[in-house]
């Protein structure tokens, strides 16, 4: 469906020990809440992201399950304290089971 | 001076107009009306709060909610909230719930945080339906709720659904 890749920023990615990190992701995706029509009439089958996981390495620091009520192009911001070095790994999935993935390293000075 | 007949008065046109109208109008009346499908959903709200409260009261300090008290996109109404007490190994915030009360699906979305970021913040856009109060909880891993709400008036046509 999209053919863009996730956009991602993180605030640093060499931060300090114990620095605050902000990381803002983005993808496109149409987010069908499943209550529109078509011209026909016929309801447009529901499609929404159900879930993004945000892990550095193995951990997972962040999830988000998202609902009908979330916007197009679900945008999505949080934080996170800079312990250890790592591979930034951003996952999506949707109701189609589509899945989208993005990825920042992340080196702790 | 042309003769009144075929002079186009103010009069005729408006009995014209008139009459081009009513059929326009006659016919939506005669399509059954759609299922209201933006309608608020009390019920499943009840049931959003009770299955994350259990029953609890929630402390009203230390949840930051930030959300537009004007919307002027109600189909992207950015929510940004953010646990204020400390956060620790001992103590984190598990789950924060988002809900739009009026909306067809209140349950907005659910962000969940683990003790490894050591911080809870989080913004997000969601679509509101029409005027109202966004609620958010929290829960900490000690069990304690936080909450906050905001009332959120939406300007346009608030279908963003």
């Amino acid at each position: 469906m999209s053919t863009k890749p996730p956009r991602v920023w993180v605030s640093n990615a060499t931060p300090q020990k114990g620095d605050l990190l902000r990381v803002r992701a983005q993808i496109e995706h149409v987010m069908e809440s499943g209550l529109r029509s078509d011209e026909a009439g016929k309801i447009r089958p529901r499609n929404v992201v159900t879930r993004f996981e945000a892990r550095l390495g193995p951990a997972l620091l962040f999830a988000w399950e998202p609902g009908i009520s979330v916007a197009q192009n679900p945008y999505v911001e949080f934080t996170f304290l800079a312990r250890e070095s790592g591979e930034l790994q951003l996952h999506w999935k949707d109701d189609a089971g589509q899945t989208f993935s993005a990825s920042k390293s992340i080196s702790v000075a | 001076m042309l003769p009144h007949s075929i002079h186009p008065t103010r009069r005729t046109l408006m009995a014209a107009g008139a009459a081009l109208a009513l059929p326009a109008m006659a016919q939506q009346q005669s399509k059954a009306p759609l299922p209201n499908v933006l309608a608020p959903n009390p019920a499943e709200l009840r049931k959003a709060l009770a299955d994350f409260t259990q029953g609890r009261k929630a402390q009203a300090e230390g949840l930051d909610l930030d959300v537009p008290m004007l919307a002027d996109n109600p189909s992207g109404v950015p929510v940004k909230v953010k646990v204020m007490l400390p956060i620790n190994a001992q103590d984190w915030c598990e789950e924060i719930i988002v809900l739009a009360e009026l909306n067809p699906a209140p349950l907005a979305c659910r962000l969940q945080f683990t003790a490894a970021a050591g911080t809870a913040e989080a913004a997000v856009r969601v679509r509101l339906t029409q005027s109202q109060t966004v609620h958010a909880l929290a829960r900490m891993k000690s069990g304690k709720l936080l909450a906050a709400s905001q009332a959120v008036t939406v300007s346009a046509s608030g279908c963003g659904m």
